[in-house]
């Protein structure tokens, strides 16, 4: 299990895997411009209550609907058909395509199906559960269920429900745990997830553009900003982490160098993904990365924890929300963590900023979450740069072992492979859109819909349902019984002292000089109030 | 303790005896001057980017 | 030349191409693998090869695996 050739791993990575899904669904979505809706049948769940008040909404029998009822130009009536059906449809679908990955990956695909199907099922059951109008309802549409106060956390509570569910299974059911560790792949679905997150950036300003042409532009604007404000916030923040950690764990806590350099990179950057990285360029025994990584993951889930309500309801609430966006990204280490921290706050603070002004302003849905996901990407391309240069430090300077040389292939196979079916998703729709679409012109309208048609069941029902997946497989792999055991030592308190003393306040910082004053366009006017 | 470190090992080769952290955490080596210029020089790196980002990126707080 | 290396949990390990050597360090196991070479005739005298090391990942434990996938490789130029 080698990588020596450019392709190594197209077949046999869960990177690569993420891209073939995720680039797989979109294709199969763009059938809608010849008019054959392939993807309508992907579920997604409304509010529901166990009795319907007259005249209001919210029936059990409709809580999962095919996106197609809604969405679809040329099948809407099959797939209105399709009802709680459309869960079963899903299951089928994705279990076929990601057995195909687990087969390809050479897993035991018998206790992949098994883990896979009791996975599913169980993340099908929390967001039901997290969709009772009590749990996602608030105060602007509560009353349309018949109730009178709601817990106002919108598509959050499933996320949370999700997350405390693989929780209890990790650490209080750990053969059930380990049994579904197979299929419990949190990076790999995250991975999946942020490339139909690229469908959703690409699909804004299409979206927008159906409310108004001016607010598609808008939409395209923010998302090119975000772009670029996420870049230069990643680099400054990188050469501003690293060596700060380094410092802390070199000077105040007296760790060897390689030591220091894998925590460097595993607390101040992407996680398990930096810490690997880094331990392979200074060569550190494998046993060093593997360490912080078992540490990171723990450390992770406690900041997806804390921090997406702090910052909306802390600082800096609803008034700077990409801000926020932002400094999660660098500030959560671990993609799934992180995407999955945004997405959390993405419903917070829509929720927040809807009830606090009584409905006069809303958010899409989305932005704040691809905005946490920017910068994230960003360090995943930028941490295969550093640790190539970190790898000739140390080859050449450090420990200048004679005859050695690093290979420049090195910062390929380093480079996060399910960024590009991201970035590809999200440039193929923007062509479409400043393309056939006229950028949103009102003679490429019918176009634009049908473009709308794929691209809703993939960047919505599929993300959605892969972000789930993610908070339930994060939590089944995390035991919080390992940040106990002795032999992690001062580790534990190096990530302490750099996480919250140091990383934290830095991003927040970082990420306020480039995001400050972005705005999310408001679509209150052009949605029905309370929806 | 052994258990455990076979968990952390999980299905790879590394067996759990090879995870022995003693020496993951001891034996720092003295700071030497070619760290004190790899520091350094992130952190310059740092404040150019964060100089021409200000200026280039349309949203930072310089505009 | 190519040879697979890994990690044992106390030593670098190298295999191919007929070779099996071990050693703590790898600055050590670079040294092996130049004696090795020059003993068996796999250099000549004067010549100069490179030698690429490509880790194998079934080192790292399953569940890392996810995360990243390419630990390192590295290129050792050995003199005859």
């Amino acid at each position: 299990m080698t990588e020596r050739k450019w392709y190594t791993g197209m077949t046999t990575q869960e990177d690569w895997w993420a891209v073939w899904l995720g680039v797989g669904f979109f294709f199969l979505s763009l059938f809608n411009i010849a008019g054959i809706d392939l993807v309508g049948w992907i579920t997604y769940p409304t509010k529901w209550v166990f009795s319907v008040p007259e005249g209001g909404k919210g029936a059990v029998g409709h809580a999962f609907y095919a996106l197609g009822k809604k969405y679809s130009v040329t099948a809407k009536g099959f797939y209105k058909g399709l009802g709680w059906w459309s869960v079963l449809w899903t299951y089928v679908v994705f279990t076929i395509a990601t057995c195909i990955g687990a087969a390809f990956m050479k897993w035991d695909l018998k206790r992949f199906f098994v883990g896979w199907t009791l996975i599913y099922f169980m993340t099908i059951a929390t967001w039901f559960i997290g969709h009772h109008a009590f749990i996602a309802a608030n105060k602007t549409n509560m009353h349309k269920y018949g109730l009178s106060f709601a817990l106002s956390l919108g598509g959050g509570g499933s996320f949370i429900l999700a997350l405390i569910i693989g929780l209890i299974i990790g650490n209080f059911f750990k053969g059930f745990a380990n049994y579904l560790s197979v299929a419990a792949k949190p990076e790999w679905y995250i991975k999946t997830a942020i490339v139909t997150l690229g469908v959703k950036l690409g699909y804004l300003p299409i979206k927008l553009a159906g409310m108004s042409q001016k607010l598609g532009k808008k939409a395209a604007e923010l998302t090119f900003e975000m772009f670029f404000a996420g870049a230069m916030a990643t680099i400054v923040a990188y050469m501003v982490f690293w060596p700060g950690v380094y410092i802390i764990s070199r000077l105040i806590f007296k760790l060897p160098r390689k030591t220091a350099a894998v925590l460097g990179s595993g607390i101040s950057i992407c996680g398990v993904s930096a810490a690997v990285a880094t331990g392979g360029a200074v060569k550190a025994k494998p046993v060093v990365s593997i360490m912080v990584a078992a540490l990171v993951v723990v450390w992770a889930v406690i900041e997806m924890i804390i921090l997406p309500g702090f910052f909306t309801h802390v600082w800096p609430k609803t008034d700077d929300p990409l801000v926020a966006a932002a400094a999660m990204g660098l500030a959560v280490k671990t993609d799934g963590a992180d995407a999955a921290a945004g997405a959390m706050m993405d419903e917070f603070m829509r929720t927040k900023i809807e009830v606090d002004t009584n409905g006069a302003v809303k958010w899409p849905e989305g932005i704040i979450t691809a905005g946490a996901v920017m910068t994230k990407v960003w360090i995943d391309m930028f941490i295969g740069v550093w640790a190539f240069v970190l790898a000739m430090v140390w080859v050449y300077r450090i420990e200048r072992r004679p005859g050695e040389r690093v290979p420049a292939s090195e910062v390929w196979h380093r480079f996060p492979k399910f960024v590009i079916g991201y970035f590809f998703c999200w440039f193929f729709l923007l062509a479409l859109y400043f393309g056939p679409g006229k950028a949103g012109a009102p003679e490429a309208k019918a176009f634009l819909k049908s473009v709308k048609a794929g691209a809703v069941p993939v960047e919505k029902g599929m993300r959605k349902l892969f972000f789930m997946l993610t908070f339930m497989s994060l939590g089944i792999i995390t035991d919080f019984k390992k940040l106990k055991e002795a032999q992690f030592g001062k580790m534990v308190w190096v990530y302490f002292v750099a996480l919250f003393l140091f990383i934290i306040p830095m991003a927040i910082i970082i990420a306020y000089l480039f995001h400050h004053g972005m705005q999310i366009p408001n679509i209150a006017e052009y949605v029905k109030p309370g929806a | 303790m052994e258990e455990e470190r076979k968990a952390a090992a999980g299905t790879g080769s590394l067996t759990g005896e090879a995870l022995e952290a003693e020496d993951v955490l001891a034996g720092a080596e003295p700071w030497e001057p070619i760290e004190t210029k790899l520091v350094l020089w992130s952190f310059v790196i740092a404040i150019i980017a964060l100089v021409i980002g200000l200026f280039v990126v349309p949203t930072s707080v310089l505009h | 030349m190519e040879l697979v290396i890994r990690h044992n949990g106390r030593d670098w390990v190298v295999e191919g191409d007929g070779l099996s050597l071990s050693a703590p360090t790898l600055e050590e196991l670079d040294r092996k693998v130049g004696t090795t070479m020059r003993e068996k005739g796999l250099i000549k005298e004067g010549e100069k090869t490179e030698v690429f090391m490509a880790f194998d990942n079934s080192t790292i434990p399953e569940w890392i695996r996810q995360y990243a996938q390419h630990y390192f490789n590295r290129i050792l130029v050995v003199q005859g």
